[in-house]
């Protein structure tokens, strides 16, 4: 089967938030009710949703993981990383209470290392979760990598990329990338990528060296404003500009940078026969941001006006009182529910966007034969087996 | 009866398009790789829907699907498991009455959670907090000062506040900082900033009262409970965290506000006034958010928020027609000020934590 052609891409998504809407609506009123006990689920009925809404040649994804799978990795990722943690954290309180200052840094040092440690891991076993639970033509992906590994180098990747002056991040990452994406699979092909870090560097050191540039130049350009005008408020244009340009430095440079670190990614990435392609540019993932934080500004807002009533009957002269409720019920469940409902319903809205806008700029050329596109023989983590998958649902 | 159908077998990619052959108890696929494979209606899965389409898998065969291209035939709606929405139970139920439900038992769930630990504290052994408290604290890192005769003032002013009580762990220690903690194992801890800042023994007094007080409610093993039972309940998640936090902080203002009664309980009983404590309490007021921060680094520990209206609630228990006498002599007041200044071995400076 032949793809790739200049008419059609091969990629698309066919869902739409109309659609979707209902979905998130439905799970947010579950999530609300059962104190989040429902967010399992709630994944779960979003993905199947983006999933089955995501064509792919001829055929539609389909999303085979559970609400149960999701619910049994986050209790084992609880216990496993949960227990060690409270007595790592607790661990140290009580050595430096106790004036063993030593052992408390060393503990603390551990705790550092186990912090990078965990997202790594975490960002690996997500990928295989996904790729296992993602099913085209009743095939699936996944890994017989446990990850451990990948956690370990994480951490002296990292490590070691801050350590000339952050200079060598661009190393770390396309490394990282590479050694999660080596790892995994789909039916019986191995992906391969080979993203290069030394194109990345040029791209790196520019967004790198440009941020600090810019805030000196917005220091000098306020200066100059407050002097120009030889009074001690600057000039409205020149705090809009220096605003402005601050904005520009700490949103668009990193995102100038990760756009061209994906694009890299995935246009090096190899499935057997079959070449990807990401087409989105910087441009396309500021937008991408800027929707998102339209969303939680509107979020925001509404919060602010389901919270204004109980806020204004709030009496905060009394806050710190002891002898008084300053919070009566009515105001915490009030204020609960002006969080809670909002971002609530704008969360499954933003993973939604993200999706689509992942499947609008990919691509892929190349051939599949079918015949030998066989079925995965790697392990389909069962349970209590890559239980930690759920470290996807967010446990950070 | 014969239904054109798509049909994956799980071993390979290729789409084959079949005919299923139904009967009573199940079908065939004619046309497919296995065309003569008998699959029973009850080892059907419903695993979605799209566009029209119906998509079904088999309970045993990984990746072996049938789609009907055009929606599942009426005839066979009957005989096929139905789509699932939210998950089993609450499909069952339908949503509301399901939410509803829920709803309530959530509300039961955190209500016991939060009514439990006050039943349960009373019965945890005093002998295991305390083993917790050395645990977790020790001598606080050698700060814990004995300047020459400031352990025997303690232990004076202990009795004279509180004859009737056993008898506490109550200790200075060499932190600037001013508050007092009830930490487990009924240790309490005076720190010297507070002794600093005091005018007048009677303004420590309403404040060991109030340090008393959380002990003898069993505030800080219900604290310990409390907080172990909602993280396990609700741990975790957006709604979990925002309870979890406007929980606890509702409890400890019911617990504060028990241990000022307490405190100004054994001020009356004791015959010392509660206006050097008031006026305390007047002073610090300024200070309340620095405080806030640095109680908020023990976590779970009692916090001590001053306010003008604590103040009030000391003023108010005041009697004017009463002839209070001092807690502590002159001399005794002048020992426990000095009880770190003076104390050569006590190490220095504050902790890393704070």
């Amino acid at each position: 089967m032949g793809i790739g052609n200049q008419d059609e891409t091969a990629f698309e998504f066919t869902g739409s938030w109309k659609e979707f809407a209902p979905i998130a609506l439905t799970n947010a009123v579950l999530s609300i009710v059962t104190l989040s006990f429902y967010r399992f689920w709630a994944i779960t009925r979003e993905r199947q949703y983006l999933w089955s809404h995501s064509r792919f040649i001829d055929d539609h994804l389909e999303w085979t993981g559970t609400g149960v799978e999701l619910f049994k990795g986050f209790l084992l990722a609880l216990i496993l990383f949960g227990g060690p943690w409270l007595i790592l954290t607790f661990g140290v309180q009580a050595l430096v209470l106790q004036g063993y200052t030593m052992a408390a840094g060393i503990l603390g040092v551990l705790a550092f290392l186990l912090l990078i440690m965990l997202p790594g891991f975490a960002k690996f076993r997500a990928l295989r979760f996904r790729l296992s639970r993602t099913h085209w033509h009743g095939i699936r992906g996944g890994s017989d990598d446990p990850g451990i590994g990948y956690a370990f180098q994480t951490v002296w990747r990292t490590v070691l990329g801050y350590i000339p002056l952050t200079l060598m991040i661009p190393w770390s990452m396309t490394t990282l990338w590479k050694k999660r994406w080596d790892a995994m699979s789909f039916g019986p092909h191995n992906f391969v990528s080979n993203p290069s870090w030394e194109k990345m560097l040029g791209r790196y050191v520019i967004c790198a060296l440009l941020a600090p540039l810019l805030v000196v130049a917005v220091a000098a350009v306020v200066a100059l404003g407050a002097s120009a005008m030889s009074a001690s408020n600057p000039s409205p244009i020149a705090v809009g500009v220096s605003v402005v340009v601050f904005y520009a430095a700490f949103f668009i440079i990193p995102i100038a940078y990760y756009a061209a670190f994906f694009r890299e990614g995935v246009d090096t990435l190899e499935l057997s026969t079959l070449e990807f392609r990401f087409t989105a540019r910087t441009k396309d993932w500021l937008i991408l941001f800027l929707g998102h934080g339209g969303l939680g500004l509107l979020a925001l807002l509404v919060a602010g006006l389901i919270a204004a009533p109980f806020i204004a009957t709030t009496d905060f002269s009394k806050l710190g009182a002891s002898d008084a409720q300053v919070l009566s019920q009515a105001s915490i469940i009030g204020l609960a529910i002006a969080y809670l409902v909002p971002f609530s319903l704008v969360m499954p809205f933003i993973r939604y966007r993200n999706w689509r806008f992942f499947m609008r700029h990919m691509e892929a050329g190349g051939e599949i034969d079918l015949a030998a596109l066989t079925q995965s023989t790697t392990r389909r983590a069962a349970e209590g087996e890559g239980l930690l998958d759920a470290l996807d649902v967010g446990a950070f | 009866m014969e239904w054109p159908v798509w049909h994956y077998d799980g071993g390979n990619a290729t789409r084959h398009d079949c005919t299923l052959v139904a009967g009573q108890d199940g079908f065939r696929l004619r046309d497919a790789p296995d065309p003569d494979r008998f699959y029973p209606w009850n080892a059907m899965v419903s695993v979605g829907h799209r566009n029209g389409t119906d998509l079904f898998a088999h309970r045993d065969l990984e990746g072996w699907r049938v789609i009907f291209p055009s929606g599942t035939p009426a005839e066979l709606i009957p005989l096929l498991p139905k789509t699932k929405h939210y998950g089993g139970v609450i499909d069952r139920f339908g949503l509301w009455p399901a939410a509803a439900v829920l709803l309530a038992l959530s509300v039961g769930l955190i209500l016991v959670v939060l009514k439990i630990p006050e039943y349960l504290a009373p019965y945890v052994p005093m002998s295991w907090e305390k083993k917790l408290g050395d645990a977790m604290i020790g001598d606080f890192g050698g700060r814990i000062c004995h300047g020459p005769g400031a352990n025997k003032v303690l232990t004076d002013f202990q009795a004279r506040l509180d004859p009737k009580g056993a008898k506490l762990d109550v200790s200075i220690v060499n932190i600037d900082m001013v508050n007092a903690v009830a930490l487990p194992g009924g240790k309490i801890m005076l720190f010297e900033g507070l002794l600093k800042k005091a005018d007048n023994p009677d303004e420590v007094a309403g404040v060991l009262g109030h340090e008393i007080g959380h002990v003898r409610n069993r505030d800080v093993a219900q604290a310990l409970i409390r907080q172990f039972g909602l993280s396990a309940v609700i741990g975790g998640g957006n709604t979990g965290a925002m309870a979890n936090a406007l929980i606890s902080y509702s409890y400890s203002r019911e617990a504060e506000a028990a241990a000022d009664d307490h405190a100004i309980g054994l001020l009356k009983a004791a015959s010392i006034s509660p206006d050097p404590t008031a006026a305390f309490f007047g002073k610090l007021a300024g200070q309340e958010k620095a405080l806030g921060e640095s109680a908020a680094a023990l976590g779970y520990l009692s916090s001590h928020p001053l306010s003008a209206s604590r103040e009030k609630a000391f003023r108010d228990s005041a009697d004017k027609t009463r002839a209070y006498k001092p807690v502590l002599s002159d001399a005794e007041w002048a020992t426990l000020k000095a009880a770190c200044d003076s104390d050569p071995n006590v190490k220095e400076g504050g902790l890393g934590l704070f």
